[in-house]
């Protein structure tokens, strides 16, 4: 048992993927493979087993009571049809808009900000202490918070005279599916501010230097020169926050259980209720499908950029 | 530094002011920012009587009040055993991936195994697929196997959701240790084990830190597989516990479920004070952006 680097300094299996570059015929060491067991047995049975199992119950009928039989594409072609489906499609794709809009843009805008301000330090902690909160303890917060009639929200309303725009907020349709966008805008923009601030960092000051005294003002220089500097940690932002408002479940659960009538359920919400509460399992998970599906597509970019960085430092 | 760089422009007095804004507007938020905080903290310093009667900003009456419903959300209401079984799982959980992915990078990295990176994308799929996809098949086959509702299988549940991460992390971190020091403990007469436990391991000790934290915490503040996995006290987790106290069946008043929301939060808050350092780091390396 050697390790192999010591024996063949010509193929450094230190390289990850670069299988080209290994010895062409080195014996094969049982023993080796011996150091991966416990990981693969751990997510082989807990994770990739599971993953592939519910791609096969998507297409039956099963209920947790009797044996599943094979409907086909059936679950698939309901789910098109089905009102509370839509609603929630709907509501996933406002998640999407609302996060883009919120969390990135206004997570873009405090760490320029933070990045030229006074006790930006301080400030871009306390922005980011929502963020270690679980998202149960931020919906029972904010549940709190959003109550009609002893609710901060409400109350500082009143007091301002604006009582007129007080209301339910979790009950009216569909002001309850923004009011949970503000509540995750609360916790998730730290995060985002904070890669913000690392990649601001990392940008080079000599562009900048040199577009001042070439005369450009501060919003040109950002369009010109921060923005195209910024672009790798905006995809991987970007692509971290597209993924997490099509899997937003705590927050959600928590405050409104995706009512009133499932009026502010998601696609993780509406996976959740039809397997656990209806015990629909095979078609929620025909929803999970749709909803990996999504997700899966859209974190390529993501997965792209994060593997080229990969491939940069491991290479 | 970036657009908000102070510049040698011709108008300096406007730069000025505009920069005076700016800094009231950023110390605007950042109280809207923290008053979310106000009620978790107050409301728990109120009797349940008195919230409803009361603004929610208004001062507390008698603060001594916190001990009772902080006790009260602690037994009465079930979270302590949440409380303790989630430290039980995210200190068991996070310490077993760290081994058991360390072990795996160990030998995809530095040992001779076909394929190595087949290896490392097959794991690391684990976070790319949404959890809902582990959901169904996990509840059928718990109750099929008795997993269900048993702390063994919460535990080994969260050390295998928390290892396609930590293998991403101690990949990176195994790699970049030098070549000349595994040679140099192989001329040492180091086996294969010993190079993993004496020179590799203690070598990433920043890494391993950064990892127990990030995955401490995501445990800490899982609900979903609490929910479906558990529903005994002192199986629990605290998230799910907390969770099962709010809402439309609400037994508890609010100022005793939002003292469970600050129990619940306290831990994870206090670590990030702590060690924010590390948070961030683990936050640019769950972003892969390091």
């Amino acid at each position: 048992m050697n390790i192999a680097s010591s024996r063949e300094p010509a193929g450094d299996p230190a390289a990850p993927g670069t299988i080209t570059s290994r010895p062409k015929r080195a014996p094969i060491r049982p023993l080796h493979y011996l150091y991966m067991l416990p990981m693969l047995l751990l997510v082989g049975a807990f994770l990739l087993y599971p993953a592939l199992n519910t791609a096969w119950l998507s297409f039956t009928d099963s209920n947790g009571l009797n044996n599943p039989n094979f409907i086909g594409l059936k679950n698939y072609t309901n789910l098109f049809t089905d009102p509370a489906f839509s609603t929630s499609f709907t509501n996933t794709l406002l998640w999407v808009v609302g996060v883009l809009v919120l969390q990135v843009t206004f997570g873009l805008l405090i760490a320029l900000v933070l990045s030229g301000v006074r006790g930006g330090n301080a400030l871009k902690i306390l922005f980011y202490l929502p963020a270690t909160i679980s998202g149960a303890s931020v919906a029972v917060v904010w549940y709190f918070m959003f109550d009609p009639n002893q609710g901060m929200i409400n109350t500082t309303l009143r007091l301002l005279h604006l009582g007129g725009v007080a209301q339910d907020w979790l009950t009216n349709v569909p002001t309850n599916t923004w009011a949970l966008i503000v509540a995750a805008t609360w916790q998730g923009l730290g995060p985002n501010m904070l890669l913000f601030l690392v990649g601001l960092q990392n940008i080079p000051r000599e562009p900048l230097e040199a577009g001042t005294l070439d005369g450009a003002g501060p919003v040109r220089l950002f369009w010109s020169i921060t923005l195209p500097l910024l672009r790798p940690m905006l995809t991987i932002v970007v692509g971290i926050a597209l993924i997490n408002s099509f899997k937003v479940f705590d927050l959600i659960w928590v405050m409104t259980q995706g009512g009133p009538y499932r009026s502010t359920e998601t696609l993780a919400v509406t996976m959740y209720r039809e397997s656990f509460v209806s015990f629909q399992l095979g078609y929620g998970a025909a929803v999970a499908i749709v909803l990996s599906l999504i997700v899966m597509v859209i974190s390529i970019p993501y997965l792209r950029t994060m593997f080229r960085r990969d491939a940069e430092v491991y290479a | 530094m970036s657009a908000a760089a102070p510049t040698p422009a011709a108008r300096p007095n406007r730069r000025r002011s505009t920069r005076w804004l700016i800094q009231i507007a950023v110390l605007a938020l950042a109280v809207i920012w923290l008053a979310p905080f106000w009620s978790p903290l107050i409301t728990p310093m109120k009797t349940t009587p008195e919230y409803f009667a009361t603004s929610p900003w208004a001062l507390p009456k008698n603060p001594a009040n916190f001990f009772d419903n902080l006790q009260t959300a602690w037994q009465t209401a079930g979270l302590g055993s949440g409380f303790l079984a989630s430290l039980s799982y995210g200190v068991v959980g996070a310490a077993m991936a760290i081994v058991f992915a360390s072990l795996g990078a160990f030998a995809i990295v530095r040992l001779r195994v076909r394929a190595p990176f087949f290896w490392f994308i097959l794991v690391f799929s684990g976070t790319i697929v949404p959890f809902q996809m582990y959901l169904i098949p996990l509840f059928q086959t718990y109750n099929k196997v008795g997993l269900y509702d048993t702390w063994i299988g919460m535990a080994l549940f969260y050390t295998a959701i928390a290892i396609p991460f930590c293998l991403f992390v101690m990949r990176g971190a195994f790699s970049t240790i030098s070549r000349e020091i595994l040679e140099a403990a192989r001329l040492d007469g180091c086996r294969d084990v010993d190079v993993y436990w004496r020179v590799c391991m203690p070598l990433s000790r920043g890494s391993i830190a950064v990892l127990f934290l990030f995955q401490f915490t995501w445990i800490w503040n899982d609900l979903i597989f609490g929910l479906v996995l558990s529903t005994s006290d002192g199986v629990r987790p605290v998230m799910p516990t907390l969770a099962g106290m709010q809402g439309l069946y609400a037994t508890q008043g609010p100022p005793i479920v939002l003292a469970a929301a600050l129990i619940a939060s306290l831990p994870t808050i206090v670590l990030f004070l702590l060690l924010r350092n590390y948070m961030i780091r683990g936050l640019t390396l769950t972003a892969g952006a390091e």
